[in-house]
């Protein structure tokens, strides 16, 4: 069986597991108290924090451990929220742990505006110009798309953000592209920036927000005051030492030329076939395909026992329909026949290309079947 | 002591049968309370539960309101049948500032008081004990109750509750229910057990056209219907071949109706192959295309033996739903999945099809052949409400 389902998760490294039994069974004891061991714990997660910040490449700031992604999202959007009228931002190609907090903000009674994509998977700058005012607060956009690979211009936003909105926060799920795709927190001028292990080798249940100042954000959660009264909860210490493995042993630049090289074997294993079409978005970790004719559940299902593959944000594929295509203009016909492919730097070049010809050999197959 | 009476409806009406259908019914009882300890004792029209763990009390009852032919429960004080023990449970009541009324029920009519005479005498027993009590014999807020039966024991309580009623399951013999995943087909599986039909359940399903989560919710769904069923054999059976047989060869506004026909078949196959006496169906008059008079008369024409029984047939969505929802079943139902009824959907399903024209469209395959391999696929789930 092939995994090609990564944008959703990924294997964890042996060696992270180890790290996360010894800081589970070994190492356990809870930072926070008050003895020797506790104290090493506290400080070997101060640790993990400058290494995240050397890997987002950015001198100041702070790191606040969290339970995975859809926390970080959750405490940078509403820990930004303000009383007043004030104006919030979000891109329709947002993840649910993002759309769905703007959603709610709006039943709150707060300003939201939701910016359509453009054809190539890119949130709208232009009509994110249009919206930005002095009453902006919040504006989130995610890094890569999780359905299509596209990459957003953060440089392009945080321009706008300085000429028309400069109060404003800027907040970036980089779920997809942190330890993926080489970037500089220092250039791109981000205020929040979500990251989850799980997407990048670590554990499940714990991931990390960077907060450039901590004063413009308001705790969500009550309780202990851990991570400077942020979080507050126990922090997940194996969990945060396993990450911090996955990272060291993650070479960003290195590992995006492998990907690069298994994402053209694949498309070269299913170019020529008619009816199959994809996106070139821009990371090359994630395409997003369809098959004309057929379902794209149906196929996935087809292939499974050779080939995992996704169909879209894995959070919420139990739902119908596709909110981020139909943004960019895709048919209901054509997004009821895609799936989406994603990759990891460890795969066999080989064992790629032959789930491009598996997929080609089940989609022909069952096209025929349901003709 | 404390005792949980158990009153029995329907069962009266049985004659000379009674005794069988009441031995299903003490059978039933004592399955479901398998695990508990209690003693189980008759007395003429009621069973009494006793010695019983008091703490397990709410368990014990919630396990006898899902026993099909059972009417009603109390949970009474049992003393013996002589005033002074009756008077001394009486006084133990407390009703605070309460109306009351006594009613007093006589089996045994060799005690020495009338019913009204015991009656009237405990009333007084009870204003004594509650001094800021009050009787109120049209509308009284609780109803003390005395029922002296013919075991020479007195049971005291003060509210009955409502059973399930029907006939224990079983009584009817056992039957076959297609269940689909939606809502309706888990309704008319509960509704027929409560008639005493005893059932087991057929599933096709269409993968890879529908998901492995569609196959989870079935069993989900046949795991809540043993809350009242006790177990439930479930037939899964691939419906792929077939589906995509008539989407190949037949008229796409005629694939539900041979669809459905095809399903007859099977059904009707597994029930003669295991001693199963009926096929029961969740469908309801006129809710969809393939549930209209004609599209039932066309599907049940295949049926060449057996009774197919369809307990939602008139009740309207909202009933449907508001059973689904009493027995728990209706928030699993409701899950978005595909089942093999979805897939291969037509625009436009015929709505009056004629037996003529659907056996001119099953000309074009190989009907038996297809019965016979989609029987080769059958799995068996045995599942129990534990």
């Amino acid at each position: 069986m092939i995994y090609l389902d990564n944008a959703a998760t990924t294997k964890m490294f042996e060696e992270s597991a180890s790290v996360y039994k010894e800081y589970a069974c070994t190492n356990f004891f809870n930072p926070s108290a008050g003895y020797g061991k506790a104290v090493e714990i506290s400080k070997k997660l101060d640790e993990v924090r400058e290494l995240l910040k050397k890997r987002l490449s950015v001198d100041k700031g702070d790191i606040i451990f969290t339970g995975g992604a859809t926390e970080s999202n959750n405490l940078a959007i509403r820990g930004s929220v303000r009383s007043g009228k004030w104006e919030y931002v979000f891109s329709e190609g947002e993840h649910p742990s993002v759309y769905n907090v703007a959603k709610a903000l709006e039943q709150e009674g707060h300003i939201v505006h939701i910016i359509p994509l453009g054809k190539n998977g890119q949130v709208d700058y232009d009509e994110i110009e249009k919206v930005l005012n002095d009453k902006t607060r919040l504006i989130s956009v995610m890094h890569v798309s999780n359905e299509t690979g596209a990459i957003n211009d953060i440089k392009r936003i945080k321009a706008h953000r300085d000429r028309l909105s400069p109060k404003a926060l800027l907040h970036v799920d980089g779920v997809q592209a942190f330890c993926k795709i080489p970037f500089s927190l220092n250039d791109l001028g981000i205020d929040l920036y979500t990251i989850s292990a799980h997407k990048f080798h670590g554990p499940k249940g714990v991931g990390a927000l960077y907060v450039k100042n901590k004063q413009g954000l308001k705790n969500i959660i009550f309780g202990g005051g851990q991570e400077g009264g942020y979080r507050s909860g126990t922090e997940n210490v194996a969990g945060i030492m396993a990450m911090a493995k996955s990272c060291e042993m993650i070479d960003t630049e290195k590992n995006l030329e492998k990907v690069k090289r298994l994402n053209s074997i694949f498309k070269h294993a299913i170019s020529g076939v008619d009816g199959i079409e994809y996106i070139e978005a821009g990371s090359p970790y994630i395409i997003s395909l369809s098959f004309a004719g057929v379902n794209g559940e149906t196929l996935m299902r087809d292939v499974q026992d050779e080939v995992i593959v996704g169909m879209g944000s894995a959070c919420s594929a139990k739902k119908a329909g596709n909110r981020v295509l139909q943004s960019m203009g895709y048919s209901a016909e054509k997004i009821k026949s895609s799936i989406r492919v994603s990759f990891n730097a460890y795969l066999d070049e080989e064992d790629v290309a032959y789930a491009g010809e598996m997929l080609v050999k089940k989609y022909l197959d069952l096209r025929e079947r349901v003709r | 002591m404390r005792t949980i009476l158990l009153r029995f409806g329907e069962l009266y009406l049985k004659g000379n049968n009674r005794n069988i259908f009441e031995s299903i019914l003490i059978e039933n009882i004592k399955k479901k309370l398998e695990g508990e300890t209690f003693k189980f004792s008759k007395t003429f029209g009621r069973y009494v539960i006793s010695d019983y763990d008091e703490q397990r009390e709410s368990e014990i009852v919630s396990k006898l309101l899902k026993v099909f032919g059972l009417h009603s429960l109390s949970l009474a004080e049992e003393v013996d049948a002589d005033y002074k023990s009756i008077e001394d449970a009486v006084k133990k009541i407390n009703l605070g500032k309460k109306t009351f009324k006594v009613v007093v029920k006589r089996a045994d009519k060799t005690f020495p008081m009338t019913s009204m005479e015991l009656a009237s005498t405990l009333g007084g027993v009870v204003l004594k004990a509650n001094k800021e009590a009050s009787v109120d014999v049209y509308n009284p807020e609780v109803e003390i109750n005395v029922d002296i039966r013919l075991n020479k024991k007195a049971y005291i309580f003060s509210s009955s509750i409502s059973c399930q009623g029907g006939l224990p399951l079983g009584s009817a013999g056992k039957g076959l229910l297609l269940l689909s995943g939606g809502i309706d087909s888990p309704v008319a599986g509960y509704l027929i057990s409560k008639r005493g039909l005893k059932i087991e359940a057929l599933h096709f399903h269409s993968y890879p056209y529908t998901s492995e989560r569609a196959k989870e919710k079935v069993i989900t769904l046949a795991k809540r219907l043993c809350h009242y069923c006790d177990e439930i054999k479930l037939h899964v059976v691939s419906f792929t071949k077939v589906q995509e047989a008539i989407h190949m060869h037949c008229a796409p506004e005629f694939m539900i109706t041979i669809m459905r026909r095809i399903m007859m078949r099977i059904a009707e196959r597994i029930c003669k192959r295991d001693g199963l006496l009926t096929i029961v169906t969740g469908e309801s008059l006129g809710q969809v295309a393939s549930q209209t008079v004609q599209s039932m008369t066309v599907t049940n024409s295949v049926v060449k033996e057996l009774p197919v029984l369809r307990p939602c047939i008139a009740m309207d969505k909202e009933e449907i739903m508001q059973v689904a929802k009493n027995i728990d079943t209706y928030e699993t139902s409701i899950l978005p999945y595909e089942d093999c009824c979805t897939v291969f959907l037509p625009k436009n399903p015929v709505i009056k099809p004629t037996i003529e024209r659907a056996e001119k469209e099953e000309k074009k395959l190989d009907i038996e052949s297809l019965v016979e391999e989609a029987l080769q696929s059958e799995e068996i789930v045995f599942l129990n409400g534990k």
